[in-house]
């Protein structure tokens, strides 16, 4: 589904991700773990298309198609969704309506006509009940004065909506207390299928507690220094980065 | 022939009383006013005053129709034809009178022109210790074609008492008009006024309105002036504070395409202590649309314990839009609280990323991030009817479809 070949990208002259090698079949959840500052963020901002990031060299693509060649947009309406690690807020247009708007225009890319309201309606409280969410909460501001928990909680409900074939958690753990994490996770695990992949970045193994992964990789200076099954994050929770990165460093 | 000679032509015809020769002498010396007066640096009145229309011509008529596609459905409903009061809804402790005495407190020369000509003016007086409950309603029809008009009203609203008030000016069987709006806001001591504006007139409509807002002490007085149509629109917004604790309330969207000018000038005086105003005016240009926004504050030197805020914020959405902001705080008291915040620029990138990242498409994107900025100031309108047919118009003048709610 995603194949990322050595690639290097960074933002202004300056070179964070140092030749990443990545691939993530359909039905797979892949963990990217790494101290702060190592390029987790940097390498979903790349795959989701945001324009600060230049890619100098290396490739991405997606079901066979060159990413890096398509505007954000485009990128979303192929099945590609970023869960960002701080969510905007946007005064003055409610969740429901920034929904609707996302899913009505990914619809029109596809050839699709807008979901009559009735419809959107039954699948929203459907998504909604999944993530233990509020009605009332449809009409608030996007992401306005929302709570850490909320904000996270919001970019899963996006996701349980816009139903992406490929879905970028980026540190979506940061900032949830136990039960919100719970519900989070409980959400993405609901919507995973064999149809779709997740790739989950995160700084801590917690997350991981819930949202089992087949391969988890640890992201270093730009580089992915070591990959392996999930005992990988549990042997990073217990020995800490340092006994990965000082080796590294060494070499 | 110019405006000026069709005004002197027109009054000739009249039967002056000798107060109102004077306001009109007044203004001929002075003329319409030029860039060259520093209230109107910015916007000309050049191309309007070259054109040759008709002088406060009367007689048109307007279908119950026409009435209810501009009415927003309220029962509480006052309705003037060129000028005519031609309806006024029976309201509980609400009268309306004429009076033709047209004194004006600014003797500025288009205050003057309106004094002069106005042929009847209307008082609308609230009672004291009433709330008007449901929202008051003031249509102003202009049906013939390429008129210059003067309209002139008062609205006393007595003490302890509270209403609101959604005006609208709206050509009908017509598409060119120049109006010459004056209207005077009594608030007395204790009441609490809401004055809706919507502007949305006709692509050729052209008006110059002026309010002059007296403020009793404990009183609350908010002005919403939500700019959509017309081709030229200047209000004169001017607050007078005459008593302690009285707070005065700006909000103001303009949403321009095409050559469209708004121009927004207001001016709180804080003449006494302990009041507060607030102030947000909310600009969207596209095309070659141009605003002005000029917002003073006075502080007179015995006005203590004042807080003012102002906020003027622009979005330059075209390269060949323009935008004129001026804020001007005079202050002569010590112990005063005053902001103001001017801000003219893009949207917010992160943003745009945000919504892209959903599949939303840039220009989309745009249109919904723009919506989002001017909506802010909807927001403090206290009439549900009102705040949507807002939005609604702003809605649609971005081409954004954002009416699902649950």
């Amino acid at each position: 589904m995603l194949k990322i070949k050595a690639l290097k990208a960074g933002v202004e002259n300056n070179l964070i991700l140092k030749g990443i090698n990545l691939e993530v079949k359909v039905g797979e959840v892949h963990a990217i773990m790494g101290p702060n500052g190592s390029g987790k963020s940097t390498l979903s901002s790349v795959i989701a298309g945001k324009e600060e990031y230049q890619v100098e060299e290396g490739s991405i693509s997606f079901e066979g198609k060159d990413l890096l060649e398509l505007a954000p947009e485009e990128r979303a309406h192929k099945g590609v969704f970023l869960s960002f690690q701080y969510p905007i807020e946007i005064p003055g247009i409610s969740v429901s309506n920034f929904i609707k708007t996302a899913l009505n225009e990914k619809r029109k890319a596809i050839g699709l006509d807008p979901m009559p309201a009735k419809d959107l309606l039954k699948f929203m409280k459907e998504k909604m009940n999944l993530l233990e969410i509020k009605k009332g909460y449809l009409s608030r501001n996007m992401n306005e004065g929302f709570s850490g928990g909320e904000k996270k909680r919001n970019e899963i409900f996006q996701m349980a909506m816009l139903e992406p074939k490929l879905s970028i958690l980026d540190e979506t753990d940061s900032g949830l207390d136990i039960d919100a994490l719970r519900i989070v996770a409980n959400g993405v695990n609901k919507l995973k299928s064999e149809e779709n992949a997740t790739i989950v970045i995160t700084h801590y193994q917690r997350l991981l507690d819930y949202i089992i992964p087949d391969f988890v990789h640890v992201l270093y200076n730009g580089r992915i220094i070591k990959s392996g099954g999930k005992e990988l994050a549990h042997k990073l929770e217990e020995k800490g980065y340092d006994w990965i990165t000082k080796q590294t460093d060494k070499e | 022939m110019s405006l000026v000679n069709n005004i002197k032509s027109y009054s000739e015809t009249l039967e002056l009383s000798s107060d109102k020769k004077k306001l009109l002498n007044s203004f001929l010396s002075k003329g319409f006013p030029t860039t060259k007066d520093e209230d109107w640096e910015y916007t000309s009145l050049k191309k309007i005053i070259s054109k040759d229309f008709s002088i406060e011509k009367n007689g048109g008529e307007v279908s119950e129709n026409k009435l209810n596609k501009y009415s927003l459905g309220f029962e509480n409903k006052i309705v003037f034809v060129d000028g005519k009061l031609i309806s006024f809804a029976s309201i509980n402790s609400v009268n309306i009178s004429t009076f033709s005495d047209f004194k004006n407190s600014k003797s500025d020369s288009i205050s003057n022109l309106n004094s002069s000509l106005a042929t009847s003016g209307f008082t609308i007086t609230v009672d004291k210790n009433s709330i008007i409950e449901n929202p008051i309603e003031i249509l102003f029809f202009n049906t013939t074609e390429n008129n210059f008009i003067q309209y002139r009203n008062t609205i006393s609203v007595g003490e302890n008492s509270e209403a609101r008030f959604i005006e609208r000016i709206q050509n009908i069987n017509c598409t060119s008009s120049l109006v010459n709006h004056f209207t005077q806001i009594n608030c007395n001591h204790n009441s609490k006024v809401e004055y809706n504006k919507i502007q949305n007139n006709t692509s050729e409509s052209r008006l110059i309105d002026t309010m002059e807002i007296n403020q009793n002490k404990d009183s609350v007085c908010c002005v919403n002036t939500l700019i959509f149509g017309g081709s030229f629109t200047r209000n004169n917004l001017n607050f007078e504070q005459n008593g302690p604790n009285c707070e005065s309330n700006m909000n103001g969207v303009s949403i321009l395409t095409d050559s469209q000018l708004a121009d927004n000038h207001t001016f709180v005086d804080h003449k006494s202590s302990h009041c507060r105003s607030n102030e947000m005016y909310k600009g969207v240009y596209l095309d070659n649309s141009k605003g002005v926004f000029n917002g003073k504050i006075m502080v007179r030197p015995d006005s203590q314990k004042i807080d003012a805020f102002q906020a003027n914020n622009n979005l330059l959405i075209s390269e060949t839009a323009t935008i004129d902001s001026k804020p001007q705080l005079e202050i002569y008291a010590d112990d005063v609280k005053c902001s103001h915040g001017c801000t003219i620029g893009q949207l917010d990138k992160d943003a745009l990323f945000y919504m892209r990242s959903r599949g939303i498409a840039i220009e989309e994107a745009k249109a919904v991030l723009t919506y989002a900025f001017a909506s802010e100031a909807i927001e403090n309108i206290s009439i549900p009817e009102v705040k949507k047919v807002a939005k609604k118009l702003l809605a649609q003048k971005l081409n954004v479809d954002l009416d699902f709610s649950l």
